[in-house]
């Protein structure tokens, strides 16, 4: 018999016992807060977490708040996603003007080169997130062929462009949308925290242990016609 | 890692004094505790949150058979491969030929403690393998050749003196520095290497999801995430009660999860994947492995009491609540899982006769079994595997009694059940207690109560019992109507 039966059958071989039902509990108090509130919510945990937020109105805000994060940090090579977050800036125009190396995934023949860029090369990964949690300030990211995982994970930094619509209260509401019954599974979903951190050594807590050691998140209202 | 869960008294004693040791478990538990409970708050009903987290564990082994089923297809339709292994034994030979066929000549892994179980980092050396821990207290515990000291924090215990020889002798690092931050730095650039070059990533599960065949990973430090992107393969090792029913309820688990292991609302990195990369993707695995090893889980889920084990998922809150560990910490219970979760789990995985004082080592206070999201009795367990052993139980190889012990105890229980046994033996114990006493007092039980008296002594039972001189009393002036 094969490991597979051998084992199944063993756990078929007792009577399973009758379940038990489940507790109702009261809903989450998220999932009652209006769209300013959740924003806020998020803006609170995602301080609170030691990564930066910040609100802006636009689109043409968000790009000049990403030029000041990135002379901040002084950054002149970056990796972009290509979702449709991201896509919607054009940014590799911007960063022609204003002399920023921006690569895009696209532009690496295969996984080992696109790997030296992420490990090697860029200071900064930049990603669409496609939702934003305000329950715990996370970022709920899909990753595709738009969306590589080694971007928002690889460069010392992450820097999150997120229109203010795709806030949720809870995971679940992320959840239902990414898995939904017969519509196709991504094959990777991650839901990001604030920064990479560990507390390992002498339990003291510090950032960047493996992952980004610092984490922007641009929050932005998108006007009409932008996503 | 040498098991040495017999040692455990040793061991103990041992750790008991180390004051370094000691100034982590006074400090830390009650920080995470104090966090914890701030955490739960978030929740409307905390309790009502916890049942519910106690429910989906219930539900999912309950229905164990059925949910693995379902996850093993739904995982299949999206392109995983899942691989059944019996025993440590098959599992690593699985594992080994997988990585032998890919040419890796080194792997790097995220924190699985069932690897640790089954051994297979030994297993990976022998083949000329080099098996790479990527979490910071892994790496570092790792290389000290040590047991985890706690489940989350492997060797959080470690004197940052100790860990910059490490790495000075390792060529981990250049510069003298006790900084923990720096020692830290200097360990993610010589992992961030390996993660560059690694061809195989060797990952835990932490809930395996029927509904959709969705594996779970719960981090904070990004190392599973970089074992899950940079390599062509990844593997990925869980044990047959990792699965839940649904996404959702995951999400729930996830919460409590967190909140339980470090008082934190949710993980940095909760990385949920659902077959390997698709073609058109540039990072991710091109095959992904789940390897489903049992390792005497369908012998537990054989028995309804000791089914309830397989509940546990691993947050290690139990370990910060317990007045024993807290004092003596991972070490003594000589294997990969410590603290009551390691008490009621080691027994049944090495048996009972070699884990003697691990179920022995309870107060039965019952605060474990009070902060255990995934609702297991660890007191309840510690009294029946104490009764199996007892009774040289053959399943989970109990030791059994010397015959005078058993003898004493069945003599006992037939001379308490009717009075005048009882007054009889009263009266012959009298006797024989009276010779080997001194001044009153009885300090050896010989061959029928080994062990009992290293403690403790017994007062011999005095001249005239309570019973004796109420007798004589009812003869006498008191007795008179």
């Amino acid at each position: 018999m094969d490991a597979r039966e051998e084992i199944l059958g063993r756990l078929r071989r007792v009577p399973a016992p009758t379940l038990e039902p489940r507790p109702q509990l009261p809903p989450l108090p998220e999932l009652a807060l209006s769209r300013e509130a959740l924003l806020e919510r998020l803006m609170d945990e995602l301080t609170k977490l030691e990564a930066v937020p910040h609100r802006v109105a636009s689109m043409g805000e968000a790009k000049e708040k990403l030029g000041e994060i990135l002379t901040g940090e002084g950054i002149t090579k970056v990796i972009i996603s290509t979702d449709e977050v991201v896509s919607a800036f054009d940014l590799i125009a911007w960063g022609k003007e204003r002399g920023i190396s921006v690569y895009l995934p696209s532009h690496f023949p295969d996984r080992e080169a696109f790997k030296r860029a992420v490990f090697e090369e860029v200071e900064a990964g930049i990603t669409g997130a496609d939702f934003a949690v305000a329950e715990s300030g996370t970022l709920g990211i899909i990753h595709d062929r738009h969306q590589p995982r080694l971007i928002s994970l690889a460069p010392l930094v992450h820097i999150a462009l997120l229109p203010t619509s795709r806030v949720v209260p809870v995971y679940e509401s992320a959840i239902s949308a990414v898995f939904k019954r017969g519509k196709e599974i991504p094959s990777q979903f991650t839901f990001i925290t604030g920064p990479s951190m560990t507390a390992d050594i002498k339990a003291t807590p510090f950032k960047g242990m493996h992952g980004p050691r610092r984490l922007y998140v641009i929050i932005y209202d998108a006007q009409e016609g932008e996503k | 890692m040498k098991i040495r869960t017999e040692e455990f008294n040793t061991i103990a004693k041992k750790e008991i004094t180390n004051a370094y040791a000691r100034a982590f478990l006074g400090l830390l538990p009650p920080i995470i505790a104090m966090r914890r409970v701030q955490v739960m708050g978030s929740f409307p009903d905390p309790d009502g949150a916890m049942a519910l987290s106690r429910a989906i564990r219930g539900e999912s082994v309950a229905r164990l058979p059925d949910l693995l089923e379902a996850f093993e297809q739904n995982a299949t339709q999206n392109g995983a491969k899942v691989l059944w292994a019996r025993d440590a034994k098959e599992a690593k030979d699985i594992i080994l030929s997988l990585i032998q066929e890919r040419q890796a000549t080194f792997v790097t892994k995220g924190k699985s403690m069932v690897t640790e179980e089954i051994g297979l980092n030994e297993a990976l050396a022998q083949a000329q393998i080099k098996p790479i821990e990527t979490d910071l207290g892994e790496f570092i515990a790792q290389q000290l050749n040590r047991p985890p000291f706690h489940i989350v924090g492997p060797a959080i215990n470690v004197p940052v003196e100790e860990i910059r020889d490490l790495f000075l002798n390792q060529g981990i690092m250049k510069e003298d520095t006790t900084d923990p931050v720096q020692l830290g730095y200097a360990a993610r650039l010589f992992l961030r290497d390996k993660f560059h070059h690694i061809k195989v990533g060797l990952t835990g599960v932490n809930m395996a999801v029927a509904e959709t065949g969705t594996i779970i990973n719960v981090e904070n430090e990004g190392n599973i995430r970089f074992n899950k992107s940079s390599p062509q393969t990844q593997i990925s090792i869980m044990t047959p009660e990792k699965v839940v029913p649904t996404m959702e309820d995951a999400m729930h688990l996830a919460r409590l999860l967190c909140r339980s292991c470090t008082g934190q609302k949710i993980s940095a990195y909760v990385t949920m994947d659902t077959g390997p990369k698709k073609a058109d993707e540039i990072d991710g695995p091109e095959e992904l492995f789940i390897v489903i090893v049992d390792n005497g889980r369908s012998k537990i889920y054989e028995d309804p009491q000791t089914r309830e084990v397989l509940r546990c998922i691993r947050c290690g809150a139990c370990l910060n609540t317990c007045p024993v560990y807290t004092k003596i910490g991972g070490y003594p219970y000589g294997w990969a899982y410590s603290g009551p979760m390691g008490q009621i789990l080691n027994p049944l995985l090495l048996g009972l006769a070699r884990t003697q004082d691990l179920y022995r080592a309870c107060s039965l206070c019952g605060t474990c079994k009070t902060i255990c999201p995934a609702g297991i009795d660890h007191p309840a367990l510690f009294l029946y595997y104490r009764a199996l052993d007892v009774k040289g139980d053959e399943k989970f190889r109990g030791m059994k009694r010397p015959w005078q012990e058993r003898m004493m105890f069945y003599l006992w229980s037939r001379a308490v059940a009717s009075k005048n046994l009882w007054q009889l033996s009263l009266k012959l114990g009298r006797r024989l207690m009276k010779r080997k006493a001194m001044n009153g007092w009885l300090s050896d039980g010989g061959k029928l109560l080994p062990g009992w008296f290293k403690e403790r002594d017994f007062p011999t039972i005095s001249d005239q019992t309570f019973r004796e001189k109420w007798q004589a009393l009812k003869g006498g002036t008191y007795g008179r109507p």
